[in-house]
């Protein structure tokens, strides 16, 4: 890279960051520096003070909150005390991870005008600034829009206009991409990554999933638990060194990465380093279409699947608001059976969902639940027999301690306290909550409130459970033991439909797909040949998983001949 | 008076107004229901619901100007959205939150306790009960039933405002999401103090 | 000319003292007046749709009604009127009978005056112009903005609870303590989510460079001219006009001055 490396601008020096009253460090002795036009990942376990540390650098802490900063920020080799309030702002821009709370006005337009206002833009050059800032994230149509009406990916690109509308030399993106679904995740990558060429601005990427992101990164910086720097330097480096250690803290690798490790594992990798791209990976593997049944995770399935249907949707039709939301569906779940629902966002997914559940009356068609009408059931015993995780976990939760939570649907049901008392405890022991059974809810951590609230849905050994994007924003640690709460749950008879986005959870463990679109539902089948309806990909704007599309490239390799085709890919 | 504020804390008091004005909004049609079986006085029953969020947002913020500023931005919400008693609303609104800023000045800003909070939704009470006699025409009914009305108002403020406000605020408080503020400390420290079980 | 282009704190203020004059009349016939002028501008220089006003007045007509009904029943018997009926101890007289029918009047003439200014401003304006002529801070201003925003996501909580509490099966609330049990598993989630992100709110706006400085340059210039002023003389004139009309037919009362 043709930068000049030797003049960092934006500098940390021994930098400690602790909460007032509390002796334990956010993060501690913090060096580090930034130089023009670099992008460094900033990576590290939950709760290690990543996003601390990013608002640090931009002022916000520790002015935001009650705490104390030791150690000095400077940019370009002025202290970041010496800045007026809300200087500092117009040179590092910030992108937070929430799309709804990083607004104050209710038009896109005030919105960057806000922004403009506050840096004292003289009010004649901020239309025109506007519109600038719009083109840039493609939002132009949508300059007089209200912004509550926009979808989460517009929300984001529209806190991206206005980060950009004060022309920023370091943006720090915090999980930017966290809340968004694969499509919108991967347009806003892009947009970033077409920017980065023609704007001349420094990137500290705090993220999630790290595959969109890898290939725009120079280095890494990565911190520890207990918040000190644990590497700083190349990527390639980094995941060489740190992979297994990263994965076991539960941060989601880069999915070549997370394959030549498997790989290696196996001795099939014979490569030096860990492959960070799929032309690496591929490059590297001893006989790469033998790998493939390896890396493979697909589920086998399990011998004779029971044929007894327990929910049957027949011609389901649901209307609100004078809007046709779902059209026509049917479809049936069996014992045992997996069903994933994917589909964009406002295909109707979690409509759908939510007339399953019984939430909602279907305004046309039926639903029978053990050939039982919903409408039929007594409310009570519907709710026993069925369990729902809502997206948020927190909008589930009634009571005021963990063990409460878990406790609650056996004290409807006027079970003896000892037996109560012994089915919470197995059921905390088993997502790992029992040290935390006195415990507020709501003051768990986010895999902790995930774990809860599909224990408190388990509990009645409900037969069916219906899921809402329960994997979402989640470490990877708490998605794999979700997935295998999932598994337990199947193998003990019962049965799962979840909405997803992850395509990497519908290869992995889903029986059936159903694709919806627009209402309608697109595709009813198996994955394996989803991945092949390139049309329905399409229109659903769905992502093939990481293996597929490695046995792709390896056909496609095949056949072009090796070397040629690495060097291609490494090119690419 | 708003320069020794944060944002943090403005942006909380405005959404504590936000979620308050939806509470008001719903409870003006309970009101509605009460005020035909039992006539004006139906409504000073459960008038004090329309000052908690001046309690709630005093007890969790702390800082002078917060009742009286949650209650007018809560005032100003509820015009927005749809109480069609308009901007005069939000003059009610002003009335009730001084009344409760008076007694929390009264205690330069500093002893946030059970009476105060009580004495508190009660100052509510007597101004919006002054101001209601103006605007509504109170004038018109009978002493003994204006007189009735203002007992009950002033229960209803002591109880459905000072009561049910610090014990909301408690409870939420324990969720950890006022960690930042002092009631949110308090309840962390008494935690500290008496074991989990606090 | 419409009213949505007149300046809004200058609407705002001409409702309030509307409101303040009228509530010193004590006969039906003022506020029925103002009220019917009141109307009538907001259909024809606010294109408000009938339907869609009488869908937020008629509540009021309600209200309105049982304000009469009180002011019958706990009417202050004063000597000397004209009684009209009289059964056990309760007696109608004639003047009562009409300030219980100003009562009712009032409040909904009050309504109307409220309808004119919200169906025709947009609350982003409103704040802009409270910001801009009557000096409220940009912190406060700003500040109740960001809160609005919330309002659409909180009731979709609300709705979402609702549902996730009809799946944990929790059972209607019947006793006082159930009930409050069940204000409180509402109101604490809701609450803190919002709390939580109002903070974030806050750090956003933080990192956009906003300080509360009261010197602020707007974009979205929100002006005063005379035509403002025009607008506040007259509805302050159609009160007094309707004031005068009824004193013309024998109506009008102002409060006779017995606290």
């Amino acid at each position: 890279m043709a930068l000049q490396r030797n003049h960092h601008f934006l500098k940390s020096e021994q930098l400690t960051f602790r909460h007032e009253g509390e002796n334990k460090p956010v993060f501690q002795n913090v060096d580090f520096s930034l130089y023009p036009g670099e992008a460094v990942l900033l990576l590290g376990p939950s709760g290690c003070g990543k996003s601390t540390l990013a608002y640090c650098l931009n002022k916000l802490y520790p002015e935001a909150v009650d705490g104390k900063l030791d150690g000095a920020i400077l940019y370009k080799g002025k202290m970041l005390e010496e800045f007026r309030p809300g200087e500092i702002n117009q040179h590092i821009g910030i992108v937070f991870q929430d799309p709804e709370s990083q607004f104050c006005m209710t038009t896109v337009e005030d919105e960057l005008a806000f922004g403009l206002e506050n840096m004292k833009t003289p009010p004649e050059e901020i239309g025109n600034k506007i519109d600038k800032a719009l083109e840039l994230v493609h939002l132009l149509p949508y300059k007089h829009a209200q912004i509550h009406t926009l979808s989460g990916g517009q929300k984001q690109k529209l806190a991206l206009a206005c980060v950009l509308s004060l022309k920023p030399e370091v943006l720090i993106l915090d999980e930017p991409t966290a809340n968004l679904d694969p499509a919108s995740s991967y347009e806003l990558t892009s947009i970033i990554r077409e920017l980065k060429k023609d704007q001349s601005f420094s990137l500290v990427i705090i993220e999630h999933k790290l595959d969109d992101w890898i290939d725009l990164t120079d280095r890494c910086l990565v911190l520890n638990r207990e918040g000190e720097i644990l590497f700083n330097g190349s990527t390639a480096d980094c995941f060489n060194k740190y992979a297994g250690e990263l994965q076991a803290e539960g941060i989601w690798l880069p999915s070549s990465v997370k394959a030549g490790l498997l790989a290696k594992k196996a001795g099939i990798y014979k490569g030096k380093n860990l492959p960070l791209t799929e032309g690496e990976l591929i490059a590297g593997l001893v006989n790469p279409n033998a790998a493939l049944q390896i890396l493979d995770n697909r589920k086998i399935p399990p011998p004779g699947l029971k044929e007894q249907i327990i929910l049957s949707v027949k011609n389901l039709s649901f209307n609100k608001d004078g809007k046709e939301l779902l059209k026509n569906i049917s479809f049936s779940v069996k014992k045992g059976e997996f069903v994933a629902i994917a589909g964009s966002n406002g295909s109707g997914k979690t409509t759908l969902s939510r007339l399953l559940a019984g939430l909602y009356t279907p305004s046309n068609g039926d639903i029978l639940y053990h050939d039982r009408h919903l409408s039929l059931w007594k409310e009570q015993d519907l709710r026993q027999r069925l369990g729902y995780v809502f997206q948020n976990p927190e909008h589930q939760f009634i009571a005021d301690t963990v063990y409460d939570e878990i406790a609650f649907s056996l004290k409807i049901r006027r079970m003896p306290d000892a037996d109560i008392k012994k089915m919470v405890q197995t059921s905390l022991q088993q997502v790992h909550l029992l040290q935390h059974a006195d415990m507020h809810p709501f003051s768990l951590s986010q895999g902790q409130k995930r774990r809860l609230s599909v224990a408190s849905m388990l509990v009645n050994e409900q037969e069916l459970l219906l899921l809402d994007e329960p994997t979402f924003g989640q470490d990877a640690n708490t998605a794999r033991e979700l997935m295998a709460l999932m598994e337990e749950k199947i193998r003990r008879g019962g049965s799962v439909v979840m909405i997803t986005h992850d395509m990497e959870i519908l290869h992995s463990c889903a029986d059936k797909v159903i694709v919806l679109s627009d209402g309608e539902k697109i595709y009813e089948g198996l994955p394996d040949d989803l991945w092949k309806k390139h049309e329905i990909m399409k229109i659903a704007s769905l992502k093939v998983p990481y293996i597929e599309k490695l046995r792709n490239d390896i056909r496609r390799y095949g056949r072009e001949g090796k070397v040629c085709s690495y060097m291609n890919l490494t090119q690419a | 008076m708003l320069d020794k504020w944060k944002l943090r804390e403005v942006i909380v008091l405005s959404v504590l107004a936000v979620v308050f004005a939806v509470v008001y909004l719903v409870f003006v049609q309970f009101g509605n229901v009460l005020y035909g079986m039992l006539g004006l006085i139906g409504y000073d029953l459960i008038f004090g619901i329309w000052f908690i969020v001046s309690i709630i947002a005093a007890y969790i913020i702390r800082k002078p100007g917060a009742a009286f500023l949650s209650e007018t931005i809560a005032a100003a919400i509820e015009v927005m959205i749809g109480n069609a008693v308009g901007p005069r609303l939000i003059l009610s609104g002003m009335i009730q939150g001084i009344g409760a800023e008076a007694v929390f000045a009264a205690t330069k800003w500093n002893n946030y306790r059970t009476w105060v909070l009580i004495a508190a939704g009660m100052g509510s009470s007597v101004t919006s009960f002054i101001w209601g006699y103006f605007i509504s025409g109170y004038a018109a009914f009978s002493p003994g039933y204006v007189t009735a009305m203002f007992f009950v108002r002033l229960i209803s403020g002591a109880l459905l405002a000072g009561l049910l406000g610090k014990w909301l605020s408690e409870s939420l408080a324990k969720t950890g999401a006022l960690s930042s503020f002092p009631i949110g400390k308090e309840i962390k420290r008494g935690k500290s103090d008496n074991g989990i079980t606090a | 000319m419409l009213l949505h282009e007149f300046n809004p704190s200058i609407k705002a203020l001409t409702v309030v003292v509307c409101v303040l004059v009228l509530s010193i009349f004590f006969d039906p016939v003022t506020p029925f007046l103002t009220l019917a002028v009141t109307a009538a501008a907001t259909f024809i220089f606010g294109r408000v749709s009938f339907r869609r006003w009488i869908l937020l007045f008629s509540p009021f007509i309600f209200m309105a009604l049982i304000y009469i009904w009180s002011a019958l029943v706990f009417s202050k018997a004063i000597e000397g009127e004209t009684i009209l009926w009289t059964w056990g101890i309760f007696t109608l007289t004639e003047e009562s009978f009409q300030r219980a029918l100003s009562l009712g009047m009032r409040v909904l003439s009050f309504t109307s005056l409220s309808l004119l200014f919200m169906l025709t401003t947009k609350p982003a304006e409103f704040l802009l112009s409270l910001m801009q002529q009557c000096r409220l801070p940009p912190k406060l201003a700003y500040g109740i903005m960001a809160g609005y925003r919330f309002l659409p996501l909180i009731k979709e909580e609300f709705d979402i609870i609702r549902n996730a509490h009809r799946i944990r099966g929790v059972p209607k609330a019947r006793t006082l303590s159930e009930k409050l049990a069940e204000l409180k598993r509402y109101a604490v989630p809701l609450l803190a989510g919002a709390i939580r992100k109002a903070e974030r709110t806050a750090m956003a706006m933080e990192s956009k460079g906003f300080t509360g400085d009261r010197n602020r340059e707007f974009y979205h210039k929100i002006s005063v001219s005379w035509k403002d002023w025009a607008f506040f003389a007259f509805f302050i004139a159609v009160v007094l006009a309707s004031a005068y009309v009824s004193w013309l037919f024998g109506f009008l009362q102002l409060y006779n001055g017995k606290l």
